[in-house]
Order: structure tokens, then C-alpha cells, then sequence
């Protein structure tokens, strides 16, 4: 059953959980690949994470001049191929979210592959698999269906829509109450 | 009365409309150079070692394989830009530096791990070596003749370069070169593939076709290699002629093979000389500075290049404040999604950008 990756943004309590568990995957040699932003620093204490999102239409394999970016079957797409990626760093500079990471010394560009190791048979990753406020969770396309339900609007604002996002992405996120009009209840 | 206005054609020269396309063209290029240096090279065809014209044949039918799909690969709208812009900075006084880095040394590999430099360095110099090696001799630029009793005549591209002693240590060299070679990708391929049974992400990622059986035809060449020397020293020549068709069959799959997997990433290391010149070139140039905090992130030519590059591919992150997304820096990019997120302009507070690594 195919799962993908939702983000309920405004449950996030900044605890950088999923930044620490990154760094565990398998391959990603100890260092993260993802984000926690305040959202207004200097006021409140709120943040949100930010996670490569997957997109079907990604810009940074678009800009790669090697081809070093592929995108797995399961729609994640891949960190950079150890032994195509150039080193031009076109991605980053493409990348809608800023997302990827130049690593100088190693000539090397990483991003999120979506713990491709435990995605492709199922397993959630890494950084879903800690959150403790289900702001990441790994749900099938049903699950992802009732939360819609659940917060459905008639402008359909609720999910990765285009006005808060650059195109179509397989992960899948659920944007702030006060951005949808609603006050949610958990 | 108006004049005529005459069109004059555009500069056709007869030889480009003499191909049917680029890739005919550039074969027909490949091959007729290829003739001429071997008519030099075997004073005219008459030192030709034709026990070794299959690898020939194969040769020439990789030369297809190579054109049909590298001239695809320039032709994506990122990979035309960065080889039309790296040829035009080819002659900077780096290029030796960065080349001799990222081609003989691999240092970036180094970067990133001992035993992955050790296993690239044998598998790829043993690769090199043992080209630098057998296409001289395929294609005869390079044959030994024996005019006086006991001395070889080295001969390279039809002269006479030097004269070893048949039993000397030089020639030792020249008869085992391709022993040496053999055992250094087969050293190199078996500490690659423990590592591809070891490491997890490699468990992960790879696949048969892809990872495993590049792996698998280098082994399969340099042990068939070493067997026919085996055969020769060891069992009187039984069994050579047979192993030695296997070989050239190995060595011509492996060939063909190639440009369409794992491999292709041979030529592609050009390209990263190229794109380390262009950032260099272009950053000393000009940066170019983030429309929401001012400092400069990356050469302005690259911004330029990365929005025309997504245009060509129809992707436009042109946003309403007025600026693209390529014109900002990393962590102004993500607050602005942040602020897209949240509602609240998180990219306008002036606060640095939080810690965001995580040492595990």
C-alpha cells in the first residue's frame, strides 16, 4: 500500500526531533537533511519543519546537467548519484524550497531521499517515525483522504495547493487553521 | 516601386548538408580520424595484428553507442549550457589544477572516504591503464619487432621509439602490464562489492543492472584476462584460444555497455573541470546578491542561467513580490516558504537563520 509523507505544519513544537533522527538513516553519514524554522521569531515560539516535499515535477533534476538526480518509482526523489554529480550546484539555486545541500570537500550534493532504504518497503522515515507531535506522519492515501474530509473547505485550500506551493508534490501538506479559515480541534 | 529584397541563404556549407544529423556526422568524423591514425600508425596497414581485429569491430560499434548517447545527453537544455560555456572557459590557468583533482587524483573521492578513493583508485587506473594499453595494440599504434636476436623494437604510431632487452625489466613490465592491471580492478571490484554488501545505503539504492553488473563484467574481463596468461605460462597454451574468445567477448560487452550505465560516468567527469571553472569564472565576474537580504550567493551568470534553464523546461517560480526564486538566497528561500506556510513574512524579520544542523 503506497504511504506518503503529511505534514501538519502548525503541530510542529520545535523539538528538532526529526533533524536528530536524519542524521541516523542509513547513508546519510550524520549529518541532517532538513529544516525547522521559526516562523515569527521574535514574537511567538512557533516553528514549522521543512522536508524536501517531493515534487512530480522536480526542478532540481530539471537543472542537473548530469543527470544526477533520479526519481525512484515510489515518486521520491533521490539525492544526488555519488558518481555523476558534477558539482555545479544548479539544484540548489532551483530548488523552490532551498532545499539541497553542497558538500564542497566532497563534490558532492545531498538532499532528502526520503529515507529511500525504509520508504520503498513501507517503513516510515526517519523523521516520521520520531516526531512525537504528529506534525510528519506516513499515511496511505486513504488516511490522507479522511483528513481532507476532515478539514475539507470549499476552496480546497487544505493540502498543497499551488498558491502556497510551486507545482504538485508527493508529500502532502496540511497548511495552518488560520490560513484555512478554521480553528482545528485535536 | 519598392526593391526586391534579396534573401540571401543562410551559410549552409555543403559539408553539414552532406549528414543526415549531428550523430552521423560526428561518427563519420570519429571513424575516418580513427582510419588515418591507424594507416600512420601500421605503416600503412602492414603491422596490423589482426588476432585482434574483434575488439576492433566492437570498438567501432561502441563508438555508435557513445555518440547516440552523449549527444542526447547535450542536448537537455542544463547539460548544453554547461558544456557551451566550460569549452569557452577551458583555457584558464586552473583547468590543469581542477583536471588533474577531479580526473587523476580524484581527491573529492578521497573527501569522502579512504577505502572508497583506494577501491575507485584501482578499479579506475586499472581501467586506464589497461585502454592505454590495448587499443595501441588493437589498433596498431603501438607493435614490437624483433630485428636483432634478442631485442624488441618498441614502435609507437609508426616510429621506432626504443629498444629493450627481451629479457629486461622494462620488457617484464610491457609483457604484464595487463596482468598488473587485471589484478588491480580485481582487487578494486572486490573491495567495491564487500562495501555493496556492507553499507546501507548502497543496500538500499543499488541495483543489478545498474550497480552490479558493471562490477560483475570488470571481474569477468580481468579474470578471463589473467587466465589466458595463466593458460599460457602454467598449462602449455591449453585451452587459450577458447579463453580467449571469452575474453573479447567480455571486454566487447563491457564496452557496449558503457555509455548506458554505471560507467558513463567516465566522460561525465570532463564536464565537472567544466563546471568548477564556471563557477570560479562567473563568481569573480559578479555575485549575484539575494533580493531579500542583500548578500551575494552565487554568480549572477549561474542565477540567470538556472531561471532560463527552468523556462525551458516550463517551470516558472516568478512570485508576486516580484522576484524569482533562483534570485534568492538559501535560507531567504526557505523562510519565504515559511511565510507562505504561515502567512506572516518570515523572511522580512532580521533575525540569522536558526542552527540547523543536527550533530549526531
Amino acid at each position: 500500500m503506497k504511504k506518503r509523507l503529511y505534514i501538519e505544519l502548525e503541530n510542529c513544537i520545535g523539538c528538532r526531533s526529526c533533524l536528530a533522527a536524519c542524521t541516523q538513516c542509513g547513508g546519510h553519514e550524520q549529518r541532517n537533511r532538513n529544516y525547522v524554522y521559526d516562523v515569527n521569531p521574535l514574537i511567538s515560539r512557533q516553528t514549522m519543519p521543512l522536508m524536501c516535499l517531493h515534487c512530480e515535477n522536480p526542478a532540481c533534476a530539471r537543472s542537473c546537467p548530469a543527470q544526477a538526480i533520479q526519481i525512484h518509482e515510489t515518486g521520491a526523489v533521490l539525492s544526488a548519484l555519488v558518481e555523476k554529480c558534477i558539482g555545479c550546484q544548479n539544484c540548489t539555486i532551483a530548488c523552490p524550497y532551498g532545499i539541497p545541500k553542497f558538500d564542497s570537500e566532497q563534490n558532492l550534493m545531498y538532499k532528502c531521499d526520503l529515507c529511500i532504504d525504509r520508504t520503498k518497503d513501507g517503513i516510515p522515515p526517519m523523521c516520521a517515525s520520531v516526531c512525537p507531535s504528529n506534525t510528519l506522519q506516513w499515511l496511505s492515501e486513504e488516511e490522507i483522504a479522511t483528513k481532507k474530509s476532515q478539514f475539507a473547505l470549499e476552496n480546497e485550500k487544505w493540502v498543497s495547493s499551488m498558491p502556497y506551493l510551486e507545482g504538485g508534490t508527493n508529500v502532502k501538506i496540511n497548511l495552518p487553521g488560520i490560513l484555512q479559515g478554521v480553528e482545528k480541534l485535536f | 516601386m519598392p526593391k526586391p529584397i534579396l534573401v540571401q541563404p543562410q551559410s549552409i556549407r555543403s559539408y553539414n548538408r552532406a549528414f543526415a544529423s549531428h550523430f552521423a556526422k560526428s561518427i563519420f568524423i570519429t571513424v575516418i580520424l580513427l582510419a588515418v591514425l591507424v594507416f600512420i600508425g601500421t605503416r600503412m596497414f602492414t603491422h596490423l595484428d589482426l588476432n585482434l581485429y574483434g575488439y576492433m569491430v566492437g570498438t567501432l560499434v561502441f563508438i555508435g553507442g557513445f555518440f547516440y548517447r552523449f549527444i542526447a545527453w547535450a542536448e537537455r537544455p542544463p547539460t548544453k549550457n554547461l558544456i557551451k560555456k566550460g569549452i569557452r572557459l577551458l583555457f584558464r590557468k586552473s583547468t590543469t589544477k581542477t583536471a588533474t583533482n577531479h580526473m587523476v587524483t580524484h581527491q573529492f573521492i578521497w573527501n569522502r572516504g579512504i577505502y572508497r578513493w583506494a577501491q575507485h583508485f584501482l578499479i579506475g587506473w586499472g581501467c586506464i591503464l589497461s585502454c592505454f594499453v590495448t587499443f595501441p595494440l588493437v589498433f596498431g599504434w603501438m607493435y614490437f619487432t624483433m630485428e636483432e636476436n634478442g631485442y624488441y623494437t618498441v614502435v609507437g604510431m609508426g616510429i621506432n621509439l626504443m629498444k629493450v632487452k627481451a629479457d629486461g625489466v622494462l620488457s617484464f613490465f610491457f609483457y604484464n602490464a595487463l596482468n598488473i592491471t587485471a589484478i588491480m580492478v580485481i582487487a578494486g571490484v572486490s573491495m567495491a562489492l564487500y562495501r555493496r554488501l556492507k553499507n546501507m545505503q548502497a543496500r538500499a539504492e543499488q541495483k543489478f543492472l545498474y550497480d552490479f553488473l558493471p562490477l560483475y563484467m570488470l571481474l569477468l574481463v580481468s579474470v578471463t584476462g589473467l587466465l589466458l596468461t595463466v593458460m599460457n605460462v602454467f598449462f602449455h597454451g591449453k585451452g587459450q584460444p577458447v579463453m580467449s574468445l571469452i575474453h573479447q567477448y567480455s571486454v566487447i560487452i563491457t564496452l557496449l555497455y558503457l555509455p548506458f550505465g554505471k560507467l558513463a560516468h567516465i566522460p561525465f567527469r570532463a564536464v565537472s573541470v567544466f563546471a568548477k571553472n564556471y563557477r570560479e569564472h562567473y563568481g569573480s565576474q559578479s555575485m549575484k546578491n539575494c533580493r531579500v537580504c542583500g548578500d551575494p550567493f552565487v554568480s549572477t551568470e549561474q542565477s540567470n542561467d538556472v531561471i532560463q534553464i527552468l523556462n525551458e523546461n516550463d517551470i516558472q517560480f516568478k512570485m508576486q513580490e516580484g522576484f524569482h526564486l533562483a534570485e534568492l538566497c538559501l535560507p531567504c528561500r526557505r523562510k519565504y516558504r515559511m511565510s507562505r506556510f504561515s502567512g506572516f513574512n518570515t523572511h522580512e524579520a532580521k533575525v540569522k537563520e536558526a542552527n540547523q544542523n543536527a550533530k549526531g
